[in-house]
């Protein structure tokens, strides 16, 4: 079975990360994005919000970093869950804590990724003969967005994080299968 | 284009006119119409949607016979007697009279009734596993223990055609009814578009 890479690198690596806060804040904002997902069965698709009150800081993020590189996904979560709560991912009734956001100027669209502090949702998980979902503790999404505030993207929404992989940082998704976000939308505020 | 002599097109019309006239006055005289029955497939949408979002799924039924009248009497007799767990085991023990596919997966039908409701065909279907666990994705979802089966209930108009529901993972328990159909995902799914294949 080939293990899906969330390829965003999630702007983890520092090189990347050295001026992707410098410019104009847009937090606090928030997102509308239509989730969906297709199997051999079916499909499914959900409404998803998403608020980013700030972007984590550099500051903020250095330790997490080095919880990854240092102790890997047990360490890293740890660490997540030190972070103060900067946004929350809502589904229905349903709302999922914040608590590393971070955002990446590309010309004239700013690629964005969040992880929340919990799992979102166990695609898949309700099959009889569902693998077990422990060990997938946090959700990630990563979206990018024009100048208008229109973008696309992905998330994992049960996942862990690892270190390795071309870019330093691998995300494996429980399904192996990530939703796609389509027609994100920066709302207006 | 012209593919008949005019003359010919005008015998062909006639001639087709003919056929529908004798079509339409043919029921009068024939003997009166078999029920169908099985061997049958069905083919639909499973569909359900709540605040957090939807899901679609195309599922077949096939009913290779319904269920002989001495196997429903051992599972209902099972069921008042043992309730729910003594109903799956009994279940278990019946044979396989259908399967419910859906995607790459198929479930093995061990209880198929059908009876007239009004002009249309009810059939009641349990397959003796759980097909889906909806909603068994998030988090803090409940526990599966005891929901041992899916309960599928048709109905079908005299043309094949109809809609219906699914417990995709139930619990079949003595009611005040006889049968009381607890579903794991709160509301049944929808099954939509039902269709009775025609072979």
């Amino acid at each position: 079975m080939t293990v899906p890479r969330l390829t965003a690198s999630l702007l983890f690596a520092s090189t990347v990360l050295a001026g992707a806060q410098t410019w104009k804040n847009l937090a606090p904002e928030s997102f509308r994005a239509n989730g969906q997902i297709n199997g051999a069965a079916g499909g499914a698709a959900s409404a998803i919000d998403i608020r980013i009150e700030r972007y984590t800081t550099d500051t903020e993020h250095a330790p997490i970093e080095a919880a990854l590189k240092a102790g890997g996904y047990d360490a890293f979560l740890a660490e997540l869950k030190k972070a103060p709560p900067i946004g929350a991912v809502t589904i229905g009734p349903r709302s999922f804590t914040v608590r590393w956001a971070r955002e990446q100027r590309n010309g004239d669209s700013r690629r964005i990724v969040v992880v929340t502090d919990a799992p979102v949702f166990f695609a898949g998980a309700g099959a009889v003969d569902a693998k077990p979902t422990a060990g997938y503790g946090v959700a990630v999404l990563e979206f990018t967005v024009d100048s208008v505030g229109l973008g696309s993207g992905t998330m994992a929404p049960a996942a862990r994080v690892k270190p390795g992989g071309p870019t330093g940082v691998q995300v494996d998704d429980y399904s192996g299968k990530r939703v796609t976000l389509m027609t994100v939308t920066r709302n207006l505020s | 284009m012209r593919l008949l002599p005019s003359a010919t097109r005008r015998f062909a019309r006639r001639g087709a006119a003919a056929v529908l006239l004798a079509a339409a006055i043919a029921p009068v005289r024939a003997s009166p119409q078999k029920k169908p029955t099985a061997p049958e497939v069905f083919n639909g949408r499973a569909t359900i949607a709540s605040a957090a979002g939807r899901g679609d799924a195309y599922v077949t039924i096939r009913v290779d016979r319904y269920s002989a009248p001495k196997d429903v009497k051992s599972m209902e007799q099972a069921l008042r007697d043992g309730g729910s767990t003594a109903f799956v085991h009994a279940l278990r023990q019946a044979p396989v009279v259908g399967r419910f596919e859906v995607g790459t997966q198929t479930f093995a039908i061990r209880w198929a009734r059908q009876r007239d409701a009004g002009g249309k065909r009810m059939i009641s279907l349990v397959t003796d596993a759980p097909v889906y666990f909806v909603g068994g994705g998030v988090p803090d979802a409940k526990s599966r223990e005891g929901f041992d089966v899916a309960v599928i209930q048709l109905l079908l108009d005299p043309s094949g055609l109809g809609d219906g529901t699914m417990a995709a993972a139930a619990r079949v328990k003595p009611g005040e009814a006889g049968v009381d159909v607890e579903a794991y995902e709160g509301d049944p799914v929808k099954l939509l578009s039902i269709m009775r294949k025609v072979t």
